[in-house]
């Protein structure tokens, strides 16, 4: 009793906010008809999920890295279309496997790399240039070889063959691939081959690009694991390459359900290895001029917008859903859950009000599965302990002997493959598109403000607190708030949407400068 | 005897102001040394350039009869270097026994040295589910250089053990560092020169960014010269 | 050899102040010349420049008085956070804030030009009281916050539909008629000289008050705050004082921009306007102030280029060579000239040195 009231006097602006909010919770839940204000509540749910996945990510990565990543959104983005098109398009998922093993088999030979750089005598001036020149002729390598490569997709210029059109078939269910490409003027073994020497060159050139330049007569040890890494990833590639067809043929006969699920790992796979790469090669070396991440990530966020547009256009486009979330014959909509489980019905009658199960559900069910994973990641594994321990102080981390680079790559990593995954999530739920990512990256701020920046369960009250927000304000936008002692009813008009978590954002800055439960500094 | 450590002429800089300007350590092993000089004379940033916190960019650093050039700071302290910064940097969102934890270098490092480690401070013993910022300065203290007892180290870099701390919680600080020094090597910076005078066998006088004296702590003792020169108070 | 002497003992007669802003000067006249320069390449008479006949040079001067008028917005930027260190996301609400003022008072008050601006500059002094007001509780990251929420506020005001009437809702107003004497149709020369002019205007008062006392305290305040306010400054009304220069020059900025531009979207009090100020220092040169000056040609120059030859895909590519000045440029254009000043020009030399050998030989 004691304990609880010390605290209460110490948190005394936090009990009060909270007090006030849940306050006007109260009277937005008492306005409203039951089943309304549940399935709002369930919404709020889905959108807040959605935020917190992207949140959470961000936040891990400033705490840490000190990094602003504005690019956030536009890896969420991507992962959402990557994901869509291992949904939709298995044999185009297919098709890119081995090319993406190949290249990536190179990064396996970093330690390799890193003494052989370290081992080079070659002259200063030399050192500086040739990285250049060997990414230069990877990246013209690349540019000859990828034509040649069999991959079959989707035509941007055909609209039969849009992604668009696509889609609608595969929710449908009608959805025949088409005859797959083969190799084009260039044999396959040497088409292979160059990807793979590519890579190697590639990389080769990246680490002796981030590599310093140190003093010649140390020399890292040479290890077999690396080589063996190289080894099976190349070999695994090759033999997805070999067994295109059959593999191909698995995944089209799978239940979309498991496809879904398939497709949610790759993306967030994708999106670890992404940001891996990011921060290893690009934001490494801006550490000392914090300032000048911000250019590189806004950059980098429009490179990537441009890019998904090239690939996948500019018209917006549906995801379907999984099976389980998608039937509609019998006995849909389902009253009780084993009925849903039965009838893998896309809604649900509570309380007479239609559920979608797939949005309102399976979105806050996967935010919790996640906000739960990665609290006792921070909390019971070494790792955590690491991360939690640099966010206050780096230097120290280091000098107990932790390798902090790796570290900071690996949250890097795992920040954009969370923001990969709740792209996945979204896709089905609000559709594709190339803004996709800056109206979340936008919300998502918003709630890291409000919950604390770096503040882990900061980040799950404030991308809550925002859901919440939006869809009471949304469903009031409805059925209009009458105000007191007048017969005017108040409709919000939709730009109120975000200028009251702008608002709300404001307040509780003004009032508390570290959100929530920020840390003070 | 030979020396475990050797500082040789290093010259380090802090963005671009030149801080360290020709500073030169022995360290024989099995000793105390102590590093000793006025407030921004250098003597942190000579120990964090052995760790290759602040790298030098000229002269050498050598452990164990290895160069440690070249050596991010994470190899330099698994090679077998504790540190204890300064102003007690304790990590203050994790509890106390996973401040200890956080050390280990090896699995089961910590329930290795647990005995030693509460025998010599038994205050963490009983404090050992509490987090690191509800501690008291001393307590914060004790457990700093707790942590760096816990992987197998050969030398230990203290920065200012006893700095703000209450005369009781000194000695105690002291009879640690004294009884810890029986199988570990250790460089201690140090203001207060009368605990630098009980705890060491060898100093060395850093001033301006360069050592500009180096010998045995009791013959700086009988020099009150050198000491009014300095390092100010006799 | 004996020009060069003469012209020397000319230069060194020359007052103090003009010689050391001979770079300042130079440009100036550079670009007061530049429309007639480029109406004689183009084979037309000056008196057509004076005439204000269509043509490349009326375009030209068009261009450049959009690079003018971001300029002028980009210093107000460098002003709070290259030299104060404060960053603000919400900086394209001084800019924006005054643009839509000056349409509506305009248009739907037919207010004269001259109480407009007389106005505009008040209103530049209530923006920068406001976000002032905040500065006490919030430092750093979350001052930029509250700042992006503010003008994001702002931004979603200014296309409500209930505005409509006034602001042209998310369309943009337009439709405001401006006095003929300064029409940037019928008088484009006139309008490109007062754009020059209040750019050069702005940037030696900036450089004036970055050397003055109260400047100084502004950059200790972005190196250390804790140091300046032990050393007895009320860090508040030095950064209130920069706030209210920077706030009134970006709403100038804006002023000119509403004259200027046919029609003022809701872009320009966007989060998007607020990033290209940021951008454009960082191009530049952060806290350089003439790096802003460079920053706004480079990055308008780039967009325009870019649009025009490869249309869809110019975005993609700025964003390449974003990434690639943060890697090659490390401190922006100025930035990192000041720094390898001394390599570049023995790099120069070297070069000129070579090439006199090879042709000696």
């Amino acid at each position: 009793m004691n304990g609880l009231l010390v605290s209460l006097r110490k948190n005394l602006a936090l009990w009060i906010i909270m007090g006030v909010l849940l306050a006007l919770l109260i009277m937005a839940i008492r306005g409203m008809p039951t089943k309304d204000w549940v399935i709002t509540l369930l919404r709020s749910f889905s959108a807040g999920a959605v935020i917190f996945l992207v949140a959470s990510g961000f936040s891990l990565i400033f705490g840490l890295l000190d990094v602003l990543n504005l690019a956030h959104g536009t890896l969420f983005m991507i992962g959402a279309y990557l994901g869509w098109t291992v949904f939709v398009r298995p044999d185009t998922f297919v098709d890119l496997l081995p090319l993406g093993a190949l290249l990536g088999s190179g990064f396996m030979l970093g330690p390799v790399w890193e003494s052989l750089s370290l081992a080079s005598r070659l002259p200063e001036r030399l050192r500086r240039i040739l990285p250049w020149m060997g990414l230069a002729a990877a990246v013209a390598i690349l540019l000859y070889v990828l034509p040649h490569y069999p991959i079959t997709a989707w035509d941007l210029d055909r609209y039969d063959a849009s992604p668009v059109t696509y889609a609608y078939l595969a929710d449908q269910g009608l959805f025949v691939p088409p005859e797959p490409e083969k190799f084009e003027g260039m044999a396959p073994a040497l088409g292979l081959a160059t990807v793979v020497f590519a890579s190697l060159l590639a990389t080769l050139s990246l680490t002796s690009l981030t590599q310093p330049i140190l003093a010649a007569e140390v020399r890292p040890k040479m290890r077999w694991q690396p080589l063996a890494a190289f080894a099976a990833i190349v070999a695994v590639g090759l033999l997805i390459f070999a067994f295109n067809d059959a593999l191909t043929n698995f995944l089209l006969g799978l239940n979309t359900t498991w496809l879904f699920f398939i497709a949610m790992l790759v993306a967030s796979l994708t999106g670890f290895g992404l940001g891996a790469l990011m921060e290893s090669t690009l934001i490494r070396p801006l550490y000392s001029r914090p300032i000048y991440q911000l250019m590189l990530t806004l950059g980098l966020s429009a490179m990537g917008i441009e890019l998904v547009r090239a690939v996948w256009g500019r018209p917006e486009f549906t995801m379907p859903k999984p099976a389980l979330f998608s039937g509609s014959g019998d006995g849909c909509p389902a009253t009780t859950l084993a009925g849903w489980l039965e009838h893998q019905c896309s809604t649900l009658l509570i309380l007479d009000g239609r559920v979608r199960v797939y949005n309102e559900i399976f979105i806050p069910l996967v935010g919790i599965l996640v906000l739960l994973a990665v609290w006792i990641l921070l909390k019971r594994s070494r790792l955590g302990m690491i991360i939690r321990a640099g966010v206050q102080d780096r230097q120290m981390v280091e000098a107990l002997g932790i390798n902090v680079k790796r570290v900071f790559t690996l949250v890097f990593g795992l920040g954009v493959g969370l923001a990969a995954l709740g792209g996945v999530l979204a896709g089905p739920s609000t559709g594709l598109g190339s803004a996709m990512g800056d109206t979340v990256l936008l919300n998502a701020l918003i709630a890291l403000a409000i919950g604390g920046l770096t503040s882990y369960p900061g980040a799950a009250i404030g991308s809550l607190m925002v859901g919440l927000l939006q869809q009471f304000i949304i469903k009031y936008g409805a059925i209009g708030i009458p105000i007191p002692f007048t017969d005017i009813v108040f409709k919000p008009t939709p730009p109120l949407v975000p200028a009251s978590t702008v608002l709300l954002m404001v307040i509780i800055l003004l009032v508390m400068p570290n959100g929530l439960l920020g840390k003070k500094e | 005897m030979s020396n475990l450590l050797e500082i040789q002429d290093i010259h380090t800089f802090i963005g671009q102001y030149h801080i360290l300007q020709g500073v030169s350590v022995e360290v024989p092993a099995g000793t105390i040394t102590a590093l000793l000089g006025r407030n921004g004379a250098g003597k942190t940033t000579t120990l964090k350039s052995v760790l290759g916190l602040t790298p030098p960019r000229q002269g050498r650093v050598v452990f164990n009869g290895r160069d440690l050039r070249g050596l991010r700071s994470y190899e330099i302290a698994a090679l077998g270097i504790g540190f204890v910064p300064e102003h007690r940097a304790i990590f203050r969102a994790l509890s106390v026994e996973e401040n200890l934890k956080i050390a280990e270098r090896r699995k089961g490092d910590l329930q290795k040295r647990q005995e030693m480690i509460f025998s010599l401070f038994p205050d963490l013993e009983r404090l050992i589910r509490l987090s690191g910022g509800n501690l008291s300065g001393g307590q914060q203290q004790m457990l700093a250089v707790a942590r760096a007892l816990v992987p197998e180290n050969h030398l230990l870099l203290i920065d200012e053990p006893t700095e703000g701390l209450a005369p009781v919680i000194i000695e105690s600080m002291m009879k640690a560092i004294l009884h810890l020094s029986a199988d570990t090597t250790v460089v201690l910076v140090e203001q207060n020169f009368l605990v630098a005078s009980q705890l060491a066998e060898h100093y060395v006088i850093i001033e301006e960014g360069m050592s500009v004296k180096q010998g045995k702590m009791a013959d700086l003792v009988n020099d009150p010269d050198t000491i009014r020169r300095y390092l100010g108070a006799a | 050899m004996a020009e060069i002497s003469s012209s020397r003992s000319l230069w060194e007669r020359l007052p103090q102040p003009l010689r050391s802003n001979s770079g300042v000067l130079t440009t100036f006249v550079l670009l007061a010349l530049l429309p007639f320069v480029i109406a004689l390449f183009e084979g037309k008479p000056p008196s057509a420049v004076w005439a204000n006949q269509a043509g490349t040079s009326k375009f030209v001067q068009g261009l450049a008085i959009e690079i003018f008028i971001l300029a002028v917005y980009a210093i107000s930027y460098d002003l709070i956070f290259g030299i104060t260190g404060l960053l603000s996301f919400g900086h394209a609400m001084f800019f924006g804030a005054s643009a839509y003022l000056t349409g509506v008072m305009l248009k739907s008050f037919g207010w004269n030009l001259w109480t407009t601006l007389g106005l505009v500059i008040v209103l530049g002094g209530v923006n920068a009281l406001l976000f002032a007001i905040v500065l006490p509780r919030v430092k750093g990251i979350t001052f930029a916050l509250v700042t992006l929420g503010m003008a994001a506020v702002f931004h979603i005001v200014v296309q409500s539909r209930e505005l409509g009437a006034y602001t042209g809702s998310d369309v943009g107003l337009q439709g405001v008629i401006v006095p003929d004497f300064i029409s940037p149709a019928s008088q484009r020369l006139r309008f490109y000289f007062v754009a020059l002019l209040l750019m050069y205007l702005v940037y030696l008062l900036y450089r004036r008050f970055v050397s003055s006392p109260t400047g100084r305290v502004c950059i200790a305040i972005r190196e250390n705050e804790g140091r300046a306010l032990m050393l007895g400054y009320n860090t508040f009304y030095f950064k209130l004082a920069a706030l209210t220069i920077s706030s009134i020059t970006a709403a100038l900025a804006g002023f000119l921009h509403t004259l200027y531009q046919p029609i003022v979207t809701p872009n320009v009090a966007g989060l998007g306007y607020t990033i290209s100020a940021l951008l454009i220092v960082l191009i530049g040169g952060v806290g350089t102030l003439n790096g802003a000056l460079i920053g706004a040609a480079v990055f308008r120059l780039l967009d325009f280029g870019l649009r025009r030859y490869l249309g869809e895909s110019a975005s993609f590519v700025s964003g390449v060579v974003y990434v690639a000045i943060v890697l090659f440029v490390p401190y922006g254009i100025v930035g990192t000239w000041y720094l390898k000043r001394l390599q570049i020009r023995q790099g120069w030399t070297r070069l000129v040195e070579r090439f006199r050998h090879s042709s000696e030989a």
